[in-house]
């Protein structure tokens, strides 16, 4: 197993930083281009709403194995304002006036996995995963 | 820290802008802006941007791209989007991002067939 690698998301810099990280893993976890782009997408999404809502956070990429399947695992960590209805943020189209509506569901449709548990004031996790073909 | 800018090359009444690097957003939204004075300082017919050596387009860079083709057109000019690669054009449109209104071709000698014969058919009236 590779070691779990983070980047610290401060700025619009970090966001291609966090990607490139994602990619680059993807890749050394044998991920096809097609995926390759998908993982560094999501990820961008996911960097750009810590920037954007929380100001800063994390997000760490590693490896994960289930039964015989192998994976790459993003965990996105902020201590922001929190969302106070996931259902609305998590519909297509669905934005504040800085986003673009489509950065959480478009996340998760590239994605398998994706979980986000979010509490007003504290902060918000989302785990994703994606499985190797 | 300064932003990077994008070149943008002029030949003949087109412009030509290629993405070598991943633009983070103040450089895209510089380029936006970069972009839009040159059309208006040379009175450009048409611009090609070319995403050939972009390997990830996320929804803000797809959305100012959109962004610069519908104020190009509201200036008078065409913008025709050259070079994206395969997975781009997928993840883009898994994304939710089909970018309907901007005009394509699969690269850059394409496209500039392709702004040829629409400026040609738009007649002679800006040079």
């Amino acid at each position: 197993m590779t070691q779990a690698k983070a980047a610290v998301i401060r700025s619009d810099l970090d966001i291609v930083i966090a990607r490139t990280l994602a990619r680059d893993t993807a890749k050394a976890l044998g991920f096809g281009a097609i995926d390759q782009a998908r993982i560094a997408t999501a990820v961008s999404e996911l960097a750009r709403n810590i920037f954007l809502y929380a100001g800063t956070g994390s997000i760490t990429v590693r490896e994960v194995e289930r039964q015989s399947r192998k994976g790459i695992e993003i965990v996105c960590e902020d201590q922001g304002p929190g969302i106070p209805d996931i259902d609305l943020v998590m519909q297509d189209g669905y934005s504040t006036s800085r986003g673009m509506g489509m950065g959480l569901p478009g996340a998760k449709r590239l994605m398998d996995e994706f979980d986000i548990r979010s509490h007003e004031g504290e902060g918000t996790t989302i785990v994703c995963r994606k499985w190797r073909t | 820290m300064d932003s990077l800018r994008i070149p943008i090359l002029k030949i003949g009444d087109v412009l030509i802008a290629s993405i070598q690097v991943a633009l983070h957003d103040a450089s895209a939204v510089q380029f936006k802006d970069d972009l839009l004075q040159k059309i208006h300082d040379t009175k450009a017919r048409g611009v090609i941007v070319d995403l050939t050596a972009l390997d990830v387009v996320d929804s803000f860079i797809g959305r100012l791209i959109a962004d610069i083709a519908a104020m190009a057109g509201l200036m008078g000019t065409r913008v025709v989007l050259t070079g994206l690669q395969p997975a781009v054009a997928i993840t883009l449109v898994e994304l939710g991002l089909e970018l309907p209104r901007v005009l394509t071709a699969l690269n850059l000698e394409k496209g500039l067939a392709m702004m040829q014969s629409l400026t040609e058919e738009s007649g002679d009236d800006a040079s």
